[in-house]
């Protein structure tokens, strides 16, 4: 069965793609795009009225998950089977005719998991008969002339299968920083690579479709996750091989929120909105409905002090949580202030999915001082995070639907998944 | 004339004080909301960035004459019987008093009106107007207010609009185009400039890379003389863009060796 947004129902709904022309906002509602345009101007309104809020806090009473009961019962999905489910997506995008190049380019909105699935592709080698993925990863220099770029992927083995995991790192805003991708780009266009997989983040694509207006390369994306797809793929998170499905009501009224598979129960049940209402704020990307997700359950007091042992014991039970209503979550909200420097530095995080300060302060031109001052507030906001490991600041996916609005109010381009 | 005013002598014969002090209660009350109307919105709309700051600045001076219109439609009954010859003789005195005693001014009050009818400029447009340049802050009854890039505030009569030439930026939009130029010595290879200054206006964080950007060239006594031209995130970041474009594009050239024309050149020719 295929949706609005052109994309099978069956199987797992993550790694499924559409060509981008027919990606659509999942679940309209004007009554919740009306409260949500109301609710960001009034944000707009409080500037230098309100002072500045302190990081997000829970609004209810209820605990919420601990960290074991969160792999349980919201864990972070399989990136393998991801992977798994895009090449096969691929191969039917292939077989339709919607894909005709040898290289796959996929633009995906921050948080679809599509980096992390790729990353999984070398690991698959062998397993279908096929020829072993080679990741590509970016030069350490990144602002570099066009020879350089042209010796650069000259290097690099593009005959047999290559994947680029995310083409945002090859790139600075910068007037040497654009050689790589622009090399590239033209090498796909001409047809002078093996068979690939490049995937871009949508504000990343949104530069380049301007930069170069004739680079049609016909990209697919995923399909937006609607509500019945999110309630598939929360079920499946939390029970992958159905043994202990997970049962998630309302904390006020007790409805039920995912779907259920017994066809005798399910039309007795009352269910709750939550998972379409989930759809329309995280606009259909997986990633922000599944940070959302795992902020709004909550346990109840007495399964807090379970354990490990005493869950593996009730084996064969449901998994029972409760779901907190959307507004009493308390999601992170933007600054309350007008500084091109926060915009600057947060459209920099989105056009490179993530860059470290050195990287910041050559891409926005700000100071040492001030993007310091900038980068400070919004992490006290829980607006960006600096990853431990790469040290890149990135989007928290809590903050992303905030970021883009004030972004796209404060006439910065946004990505082209539009349909308000 | 004489048969007009004592028209009006009968007419406003009937005025009582109760209906004078229910008519000015009202005109005041229209006062003071018109008043609220032009604190409040702009201050409201200062906060906003984009589309919706234009819009709501652009709603002033459209809800000062509505309430105006209504406030004159309640109370003219309050006053006076609204009969066909009453009005004729209200207005008809009304026309003869403003066309002779206050001829200019009510020059600039209907082309106020056709200011708001036909929109030359709105608030929150950047236009220039006999060599004034700024944005326009507000639309009164007589006269715009723009305030220049030197923080100035400069009145212009709604009656210029008659005879003198208005050029707007962004024409209610938020999109206003920029122009950074740079002037280089003959003899470099000119295709490379102008994919060099596009790269440089692409990577500006002020560009709003949707919108066309455009590099032109063209031959002068001294050399060359390109000009840079794309559009700001919004009107207002116009002088910091250019400023961007124009500090970002030096460092550029100067990096690729590229001859610039000197000052001195610019100023009095080759031949100096």
């Amino acid at each position: 069965m295929q949706d609005e947004n052109d994309a099978t129902r069956a199987g797992l709904p993550l790694g499924q793609l559409i060509a981008m022309e027919q990606w659509q906002v999942p679940e309209r509602s004007v009554q919740r795009t009306v409260k949500g345009a109301i609710r960001h101007l009034m944000v707009q309104l409080r500037q230098e009225i309100a002072p500045e809020g302190e990081p997000f806090q829970s609004l209810d009473g209820l605990p919420p998950l601990s960290r074991w009961q969160q792999q349980r019962i919201a864990p972070y999905p399989d990136y393998r089977a991801q992977a798994q489910t895009l090449l096969t997506s691929l191969q039917t995008l292939r077989t339709r005719g919607t894909l005709d190049r040898e290289v796959a380019l996929i633009v995906a909105p921050p948080f679809s998991g599509l980096r992390q699935s790729l990353c999984q592709l070398p690991t698959l080698a062998g397993e279908d008969g096929t020829q072993p993925w080679r990741l590509l990863q970016p030069p350490d220099e990144l602002c570099i002339s066009a020879e350089r770029a042209r010796r650069w992927w000259d290097e690099q083995d593009l005959s047999q299968p290559w994947v680029v995991a995310e083409l945002a790192d090859f790139w600075l805003r910068h007037p040497t920083g654009l050689a790589l991708i622009t090399e590239l780009l033209r090498r796909i266009a001409a047809d002078e690579t093996g068979p690939g997989i490049v995937s871009c983040s949508s504000w990343c694509w949104q530069f380049w479709a301007s930069y170069l207006p004739d680079a049609h390369l016909g990209p697919v994306t995923p399909a937006p996750l609607d509500a019945q797809r999110l309630g598939q793929w929360f079920s499946h998170l939390a029970s992958p091989r159905g043994e202990r499905p997970l049962v998630a009501r309302m904390a006020e009224d007790g409805s039920y929120v995912l779907p259920s598979e017994d066809p005798v129960d399910a039309p007795h049940r009352k269910h709750a909105g939550f998972l379409r209402d989930l759809a329309i704020a995280a606009r259909g990307n997986p990633g922000v409905a599944l940070a959302i997700w795992q902020h709004a359950l909550r346990a109840r007091p007495e399964e807090d002090t379970e354990t490990e042992e005493q869950a593996t014991a009730a084996e064969g039970k449901h998994q029972e949580c409760w779901v907190v209503r959307m507004d009493q979550l308390s999601l992170p909200t933007m600054l309350q202030t007008y500084d091109r420097t926060i915009g600057f530095v947060l459209h920099a995080l989105l056009l490179h999915d993530g860059l470290d300060e050195a990287a910041l302060e050559k891409v926005t031109g700000a100071g040492a001082a001030p993007l310091q001052l900038a980068l400070a507030r919004l992490a006290r906001a829980d607006i960006i995070r600096k990853g431990k490991r790469s040290h890149h600041w990135r989007v928290t996916p809590l903050g992303y639907p905030t970021v883009r609005r004030h972004l796209q109010s404060w006439g910065y381009p946004v990505d082209p998944f539009q349909g308000e | 004339m004489e048969g007009t005013f004592s028209g009006l002598n009968d007419l406003f014969s009937t005025v009582t004080s109760q209906a004078m002090l229910k008519a000015a209660l009202l005109i005041a009350a229209a006062t003071l909301l018109i008043f609220l109307i032009q604190k409040v919105v702009p201050s409201i709309a200062n906060r906003l960035g984009g589309k919706p700051r234009l819009f709501l600045l652009a709603s002033v001076p459209l809800l000062r004459l509505l309430i105006i219109v209504v406030t004159i439609i309640v109370v003219i009954p309050i006053l006076i019987e609204p009969s066909f010859e009453n009005m004729v003789a209200i207005f008809g005195t009304l026309g003869l008093a403003l066309g002779f005693a206050f001829k200019d001014y009510a020059n600039s009050l209907i082309a106020g009106i056709v200011t708001l009818y036909e929109m030359p400029y709105r608030p929150g447009d950047w236009i220039e107007v006999n060599g004034k340049y700024g944005e326009v802050r507000s639309i009164g009854t007589r006269a715009a207010e723009i305030v220049t890039p030197d923080d100035s505030v400069v009145l212009i009569p709604h009656s210029t609009l008659w005879s003198a030439l208005i050029a707007n930026g962004n024409d209610g939009s938020d999109n206003l185009m920029c122009v950074a130029q740079f002037h280089l010595q003959p003899g470099h290879d000119i295709r490379r400039v102008m994919a060099l200054l596009r790269d440089v206006a692409f990577t500006s964080p002020y560009t709003k890379t949707t919108q066309p950007i455009v590099v032109v060239v063209a031959q002068q006594p001294w050399g060359m003389t390109y000009r840079l031209k794309a559009y700001p995130l919004e009107p207002r970041d116009q002088f910091q863009f250019i400023s961007d474009l124009t500090a970002r594009g030096m460092e550029t050239l100067q990096e690729h060796a590229l001859p610039l024309t000197p000052p001195a050149f610019l100023l009095a020719g080759p031949d100096q």
